[in-house]
């Protein structure tokens, strides 16, 4: 008698990975222990990483998006990664391309990319935030019910390129688990597959970002050593490379319509395609003026286009190389990662770099996707992956700028992450109650020649002589490699109240007014939904709380518990009730009740951990969806409204700690 | 940071530790606060892991250089870590590393590979036997402020090799471009 596979109505949400590339994008999860693409009706996993705009504001999404390209450059956003986390003047924007790009009208527009289409203002945030809506449905098609996200960046992307990767998620209705690094991600996924060990080179080349990552592969733990690359490096430089040269075939080299770029762009990409087990291709080609052309490729011309993309890679890797601290001959493979690995000459040029044979028995389109499935079931709870530990590392230094308009590192890059590090400084005029802060990233000395990514404004020092005050500024990278800041005043104590102005991205009231226009029914809906998020994360709290009292009750004392059991049985009762309010109330008071014996049991875990024992799953918990306004509080600490300079501002005077 | 970095890793504090045991602790600890482990559990365990997950890092750093290990002894001792206070270096060592650098300026601008390793290994070296001389000179103060403070001077010459293996690791990033 065969089994009827029963199709639960109610299926409990299950975690997915997206890879959000420059090409193409590609949503995984895992199922039976082993990560599996999710494919579309037609049996498709990747998604062309393409956005059309209709007239009507209809949006479509990947294959059909693509074939609208042509007829439609302007309306048809490709390879939309490039911009993330871009200001409106980056050169990004200066490249050959088919994108309107709409000026801004104010400083504080100019810190991100704005497209026009179809005569609205879009955002990189906005198209990507498209993308990912749609491997959400093809998720939700299979799996009915999709509790949360792993999303890939590359590993060289800084912070303003993450924010705005975790910004899109989060106006696609995901909960973002985690940011993870793109060749990580790949690590993760061949190194589990194959049960290797040993130290491991990942070149990843896709459509237009490169990143090199060194790591170690120990037995479940996945250390990454160093990482490297250039986040505006990829395929779509080839593309661009022949298609210039396609341009002038078509007498068009001078200021080519978009309609024509699209064309050049395209039989390019054809042509590289074809060029990978072909010597020579031939391209019919219309010309500007009536007629055509036939252009023919071969080869070695192909590759004496984009030998200086390609070389460009070199010096990433010897730098990653030296960073970790090793030869090339120390590794015991490298992967390749990213479409444009297939090209033979990054192939060859791979190999004579490190001196061995690439290891390519995996589908680069695939790996990384699969990877971030195999991570979104471990954060889930729900692994079946085993004991998995992945440590990965700041890409890019941390500086603030200090006298003179050096960068002063604080984070040097390959520092292992969740990092954080402390500085204090001090006032330098009588009186001084305001401060500034810039802080920047990159390897560069001086401050304007790194990435600017928020200016501080701190408030509120206690009124002091010159050098008086002792200001403690921490800061804070996340496992997803974001920033935190936090100020102190020192002799007081007092907690400073911190202004961050980011050079880069979108506002939280940008980010919150697309979240509000996103959902169909307005404040309404919004509150019912908060109200749901707020229950999910007392539910979490209740099952963590009986677990830890099963496990750990005898490290409260008498009066102690009864005040946590007391905050519970509050917590339950506010859960039935109506009202977001009172549940956060409730959830803050128990938080409150347990914060003391939360340390004593972390204090536990790591007498455990160090005799070598495993930690206690007692309190395993099923993930599920974490509150909206959790998220948009973490944001608004990043990102306070109303950011203004200060009046009083200074520039640092360093005191390192 | 506030912790000291043997402390936080739970290790006996000797300017020689083993750092292979120290990178199995690190590791095993990471194992019990990396805030993947504390997924879906309450804000504030999240909060707290993730800080303590940042100390352990913090510490793992901080033993991996000879300076921030050393600073880490002395600080422990109660010597007041304030470089400005600290007894000049010798001419000697000025001199020394005038000479250095001066080398390192003249196989930068030759764009000499070969001659910049060689520094490098002659500074690697020179680091080497310092560290050797320090660790039983650490064992020997047993914690003790004042014969830790006589080590100050040893401390000073190591940070200045340390500044000559930055300006080092530009010369290599430079020539390797």
């Amino acid at each position: 008698m065969g089994l009827l596979e029963i199709f639960d109505p109610v299926a409990a949400p299950r975690p997915i990975g997206i890879d959000l590339g420059t090409t193409n994008s590609l949503v995984a999860r895992v199922r039976d222990g082993a990560p599996v693409a999710i494919r579309d009706c037609d049996g498709e996993a990747l998604v062309p990483s393409a956005v059309y705009y209709d007239e009507r504001g209809q949006v479509i999404v990947g294959r059909e998006a693509l074939r609208m390209a042509q007829a439609h450059p302007r309306e048809t956003i490709v390879s939309v990664k490039r911009l993330m986390g871009r200001g409106a003047s980056d050169p990004e924007t200066a490249r050959l391309g088919t994108i309107d790009f709409a000026a801004p009208t104010s400083p504080d527009e100019a810190r991100t990319v704005r497209l026009r289409v179809q005569g609205r203002i879009l955002t990189p945030v906005e198209v990507s935030a498209d993308i990912l809506r749609r491997l959400r449905e093809l998720a939700e098609d299979e799996m009915r019910s999709v509790g949360g996200a792993v999303i890939t960046v590359p590993a060289y992307f800084d912070d303003a390129q993450r924010q705005a990767t975790k910004d899109a998620g989060r106006l696609a209705g995901l909960e973002v688990l985690r940011l993870l690094n793109e060749p990580t991600a790949a690590a993760l996924a061949y190194g589990l597959d194959q049960k290797k060990n040993g130290l491991f080179a990942v070149y990843d080349l896709g459509g237009g970002t490169f990143d090199i990552t060194i790591l170690l592969l120990d037995d479940g733990v996945f250390q990454v050593r160093s990482t490297g690359g250039d986040s505006a490096l990829g395929g779509d430089d080839m593309d661009r490379a022949l298609g210039q040269v396609l341009l002038e075939h078509m007498g068009a080299a001078d200021d080519p319509g978009p309609e024509v770029v699209r064309l050049a762009l395209d039989a390019a990409r054809r042509a590289k395609h074809a060029l990978t087990d072909r010597e020579e291709v031939a391209l019919e080609l219309p010309r500007v003026g009536g007629g055509s052309t036939t252009a023919t490729v071969t080869r070695a011309e192909l590759e004496r286009l984009v030998a200086p993309i390609v070389e460009r890679t070199g010096v990433a890797c010897r730098r990653a190389l030296r960073d970790a601290g090793i030869e090339a001959s120390a590794l015991d493979g490298v992967l390749l990662v990213g479409g444009a690995t297939r090209v033979p000459f990054v192939r060859r040029y791979v190999r004579d770099l490190f001196g061995r044979e690439p290891l390519a028995d995996i589908d680069p389109d695939q790996v990384v996707a699969l990877g971030a499935a195999i991570q979104a079931d471990l954060l889930a709870g729900t692994g079946s992956t085993g004991e998995v530990l992945l440590l990965d590392v700041l890409p890019l230094s941390l500086g603030i700028e200090t006298m003179g308009g050096v960068a002063e590192k604080i984070l040097p890059r390959n520092t292992t992450i969740p990092a954080g590090a402390r500085q204090v400084f001090t006032t330098y005029a009588d009186q001084q109650t305001g401060f500034e802060l810039h802080v920047v990233q990159g390897e560069r000395e001086l401050a304007a020649d790194c990435r600017s990514l928020a200016r501080f404004t701190l408030r509120g020092i206690p009124p002091m002589p010159a050098g008086m005050a002792r200001l403690e500024i921490t800061f804070h990278v996340d496992a997803d490699g974001l920033l935190t800041v936090k100020a102190r005043e020192v002799t007081t104590g007092i907690e400073q109240e911190v202004l961050v102005k980011p050079s880069y991205g979108l506002s939280d009231e940008e980010v919150e007014r697309m979240l509000l226009d996103a959902i169909d029914h307005g404040e309404e809906d919004f509150e019912r939904r908060k109200l749901a998020e707020r229950r999910v994360e007392a539910e979490r709290m209740l099952i963590a709380t009986r677990g830890a009292l099963a496990a750990d009750a005898d490290l409260l004392d008498a009066s102690e518990q009864k005040a946590v059991e007391g905050a519970l049985a509050e917590l339950t009762v506010a859960v039935a009730a109506g009202s977001a309010t009172l549940v956060q109330a409730k959830i803050d008071a128990l938080d409150d009740a347990t914060k003391e014996w939360a340390g004593r049991r972390m204090d536990r875990a790591i007498a455990r951990a160090i005799a070598g024992k495993q930690l206690d799953e007692v309190d395993a918990t099923v993930a599920h969806a974490r509150g909206v306004d959790e998220q948009v509080a973490e944001h608004q600490a990043r990102l306070p409204p109303g950011a203004s300079p200060s009046q009083t501002g200074t520039g640092p005077t360093g005191e390192g700690s | 940071m506030t912790h000291d970095p043997f402390t936080v890793l739970g290790l006996e504090p000797r300017f020689d530790v083993d750092l292979a045991a120290a990178e199995v602790r690190h590791r095993e600890l990471s194992r019990a606060l990396h805030p993947d482990r504390y997924q879906g559990k309450p804000a504030a365990e999240r909060r707290m892991a993730l800080e303590r997950a940042i100390e352990v890092n913090a510490a793992w750093r901080a033993l991996r250089d000879p300076v921030t290990r050393a600073e880490a002894l002395l600080a422990a001792g109660g010597v007041e870590l304030d470089e400005r206070a600290e007894p000049k270096a010798s001419p000697a060592l000025l001199m020394e590393m005038m000479e250095l650098q001066e080398e390192l300026a003249e196989v930068r601008g030759k764009r000499d590979a070969a001659g910049l390793r060689r520094l490098g290994e002659a500074l690697r070296t020179r680091e080497r036997e310092l560290c050797a001389r320090l660790a039983p000179a650490f064992a020997a103060a047993r914690g003790d402020a004042a014969r830790l403070r006589a080590l100050l001077p040893a401390v000073g010459e190591l940070r200045y090799l340390r500044r000559f293996f930055e300006a080092y690791a530009a010369a290599e990033e430079e020539l390797a471009a």
